[in-house]
């Protein structure tokens, strides 16, 4: 009776909800687009943005943190504002990292020594804590360095590497863990396609499609240094390769040059198709199934003009595959791109985000864009280019109308990279917190 | 009596050495040094090799943990796979990816040295080690009384140490240790050896001794990269200045910048100055003598495996030997205090073909071997 009863205050809670979005006219579907689909999304307005931030030296602790920024406007006293930070300790390149399929927790990788951090981001979604540090990736895996995508899989966590403990260079692989941190299996990438840095997988066609780029030494060292390196300029990724997901065995191997990042899947049903865009020579790509169910990999366009390298960096697929937001770092500014027709990518925005770009992530109703500076430590601009920033808009189809901004640097917090939405009532909707609750009171008596 | 000990280090260290599976292992005289090698410097008094030390030496030169991230160990400079030193940058990566001003030496045949570093800084090899793991931009130590404090926390270090030397870790026992094992990656008997020391005629094709022929002639090779009949380490014991430190290493106006896929593009310079963190001058030997003279002037290197070194010089600057015959023939850049001995030499495209198969034939017969070195190592 009293479960019954736990029920509808849940459902009517629920409604509840529902109906004060639609009374206000403003439905608001949150959550980023194209994360694992094994991730169960937030409804509604995000509350919070979690930012894995490089420590700077110079700037506050100097270490890498864990930064959440308000991110409801409904919140007024919290919107645009730094509302927590945790200091891992030192400085290890914190890069990328994801939630575990129950979103409870986020795991963030460092690139330079290879640790892995994982924040409780469920018990108080404004406040995340530190409840585990796994130092041993490196061990586990049998010499995986730099742990970069954190893909969320049923009970698992997929993590790519981008090097290795032998010859810091471009050869690499994936390593799984369970949810609680234990070491699973490490898949090496082929001989023929030895570079590692994405990860996304497409389930009803049950196939995961891996992207690359470079090595320790190349990521870690400087960026202009590297430029003017002939030999560190021949390491770098020039493949992809689709995989048998339930198998985890390579299909395909596609030959994409010029270092491809990020994978996009197109999230509409009979969209058998995924994006990357070549950081170096500056082209987007479709990779998409042909008739035979075999895929392809075309070059469907330049990403600004390729001969001043943009570098393209991060990017980010609208929920109905008709808009994509393309990040370039050296010029600082985001391309959007029609893709309805994914064969012909035509501009139809171009906007200057800040001297220098990185990350960007859409919600899901392609309303509000987030994007932020940092590329890597050592590969920021230097000087006054060096601007620090989150900073968030609103996407009206046309154009990005700013909506506030966090300066990172004024706020002592570091460089800030990948980007993660959280909710309050995401956890609330959940039926073990009550239980939770309830046990605590039954403990209580 | 010098000789007689000599010659029986030479055996101790090859025995203790083969059977660690460190060297190519020359079953029918394991107490001979590889052909082509002159006789071995007698390692100091207080450190002879012993079977521990070495082994101790190889666990400790590539463990990464020897850094305070865990991230940099001695090999990632000097990769047994990419020559003992680093084929894929011109410069050596150090800890959080600092740039280093040079290019990581090649650690073949290193017990020859008489002073170490690209400047000669360092007198022995147990002295050499403190350097590296103490420098801010290699690995990064506060300390190396930080980097003895922490191997002997770690697992199994205790033990190994007490094994070798009797003593738990400390200064004096990393040092022996390291330069134990270093003293061991030993390499000759090359095509070339087998011809010139070995008088084995078709070791060598007609090329490689027309080569032969410019190296101690026209190309004036020898007159740095010295050869005596006992055998030979092709230089590495004096400094010169060949004009090399003049070449920019980056381009005042442009960089050409290859971004795979065929494209090739001239990268203004005031673009790779939003990116670029420039690096400290770098002085060569005036830095350690801060004699006039000896500005810019950098070791002579060995060229016993030259052909798995690149890239070349100090800093990395020539990636190809072939950039490097091409270097010496146009005279160098003709800069002041540029030795005179590095003039134009006028070769032929033959005469350059030549030289450079005869380089070619300088690779020991043991390197394959030597490639696996860090196969062995199990600590991460």
């Amino acid at each position: 009776m009293r479960q019954f009863a736990r029920r509808w205050r849940l459902a009517l809670g629920a409604l509840g909800v529902a109906v004060a979005f639609v009374m206000s006219g403003r439905e608001i579907h949150a959550d980023e687009t194209c994360q694992s689909p094994y991730l169960p999304k937030i409804t509604g307005q995000e509350d919070y943005l979690y930012v894995w931030t490089l420590g700077a030296e110079g700037v506050g602790d100097g270490s890498d943190k864990l930064a959440t920024i308000g991110a409801n406007p409904a919140k007024q006293d919290q919107y645009g504002k730094v509302l927590s930070s945790v200091s891992v300790g030192g400085r290890h390149e914190a890069h990328h990292g994801g939630f575990n399929d129950d979103r409870r927790y986020l795991w963030l990788g460092g690139l330079d020594d290879s640790k892995i951090f994982i924040f409780d981001v469920a018990s108080n979604p404004a406040k995340p804590t530190l409840t585990k540090t796994i130092d041993t990736f490196v061990k586990d895996s049998g010499g995986v360095v730099g742990p970069h995508t954190f893909y969320p899989l049923p009970g698992r966590m997929l993590i790519t590497g981008l090097s290795n403990d032998k010859d810091h260079g471009g050869k690499t692989g994936m390593v799984e863990y369970s949810n609680e941190g234990k070491y699973i299996q490490t898949l090496w990438m082929p001989d023929n396609a030895p570079y590692g840095y994405d990860v996304r997988v497409q389930p009803h066609l049950n196939r995961m499609l891996t992207s690359s780029f470079t090595g320790w030494n190349n990521y870690m060292m400087d960026f202009g240094q590297m430029v003017a390196d002939k030999e560190a300029m021949k390491r770098f990724g020039q493949t992809m390769v689709l995989w048998d997901f339930h198998a985890r065995k390579p299909i395909q191997t596609f030959e994409v040059p010029g270092a491809p990042l990020e994978v996009r899947w197109a999230l509409q049903p009979r969209h058998d198709y995924a994006f990357t865009a070549t950081a170096l020579t500056s082209k987007l790509w479709l990779i998409a199934q042909k008739a035979d169910g075999t895929f392809e990999a075309k070059d469907v366009g330049n990403i600004g003009d390729p001969t001043k390298i943009p570098l393209p960096v991060d990017m980010s697929l609208s929920a109905d595959d008709q808009t994509l937001f393309v990040n370039t770092f050296m010029d600082g500014m985001c391309r959007v791109y029609n893709v309805g027709d994914p064969t012909k990518p035509k501009v139809i925005h171009e906007q200057k985000i800040g001297a220098q770009v990185n990350m960007v992530s859409q919600t899901w109703d392609g309303k509000r864009v987030y994007f932020t500076s940092s590329l890597l430590a050592n590969w920021d601009k230097k000087g006054d280019a060096n601007e620090q920033f989150l900073k968030v808009y609103t996407w009206d189809g046309k154009a990005l109308k700013p909506t506030f901004t966090v300066d990172f640097t004024k706020e002592n917090l570091g460089r800030p990279h990948i980007m993660h939405f959280g909710q309050e009532q995401f956890y609330k909707n959940q039926i073990y917190t009550e239980q939770k609750a309830d046990s605590a009171k039954v403990a209580s008596r | 009596m010098a000789f007689l000990l000599r010659h029986l280090f030479v055996g101790v260290l090859l025995l203790l050495a083969c059977s660690s599976a460190s060297l190519a292992a020359d079953s029918a005289s394991p107490a001979t040094l590889p052909l082509g090698l002159p006789p071995l410097p007698s390692p100091p008094a207080d450190n002879p090799p012993t079977r521990e030390k070495i082994a101790l030496g190889r666990r400790l030169f590539f463990d990464r943990r020897l850094s305070p991230n865990d991230t940099m160990s001695c090999a990632m400079c000097h990769l047994p796979t990419q020559g003992f030193t680093v084929n894929e940058t011109r410069l050596a990566v150090g800890i959080n990816g600092q740039t280093t001003r040079r290019n990581s030496p090649t650690l073949y045949n290193v017990a020859y040295q008489r002073l170490l570093f690209h400047d000669g800084r360092e007198f022995t090899l147990e002295d050499q080690v403190i350097s590296p793991l103490t420098n801010p931009v290699e690995m990064g130590n506060p300390s190396i009384g930080y980097v003895v404090n922490k191997i002997r926390g770690l697992p199994g270090y205790r033990e190994q140490f007490q094994q070798a030397f009797g003593e738990d870790p400390n200064v004096a026992t990393l040092g022996k240790a390291l330069a134990s094992y270093e003293r061991t990656l030993l390499s000759g008997n090359s095509p070339f050896d087998r011809w010139y020391f070995g008088g084995e005629k078709d070791a060598v094709s007609a090329q490689v001794k027309a080569g032969f022929k410019i190296f101690r002639g026209k190309g004036q090779c020898f007159t740095c990269h010295t050869i005596d009949k006992t055998g030979t380490l092709f230089g590495g014991q004096s400094f010169r200045n060949t004009g090399v430190a003049q070449l920019a290493l980056i381009p005042e106006k442009e960089v050409a910048v290859d971004l795979g896929g065929g494209l090739v593009i001239q990268m203004p310079r005031a673009q790779v100055d939003e990116i670029l963190t420039p690096l400290g001058k770098d002085l060569g030997r005036y830095e350690v003598t801060h004699d006039p003279t000896d500005l810019w002037r950098y070791k002579t290197p060995s060229l016993r495996n030259v052909a798995l070194t690149a890239p070349y010089m100090h800093n990395g600057v020539l990636l190809t030997l072939e950039d490097v015959i091409d270097y010496y023939d146009r005279g160098g850049t003709s800069a002041d205090g540029q030795d005179p001995r590095v003039s134009p030499l006028h070769l032929t495209p033959e005469e350059k073909q030549a030289l450079l198969a005869l380089l070619r034939s300088f690779t020991g017969d043991n390197v394959t071997v030597l490639a696996k070195e860090g196969d062995v190592a199990k600590d991460r």
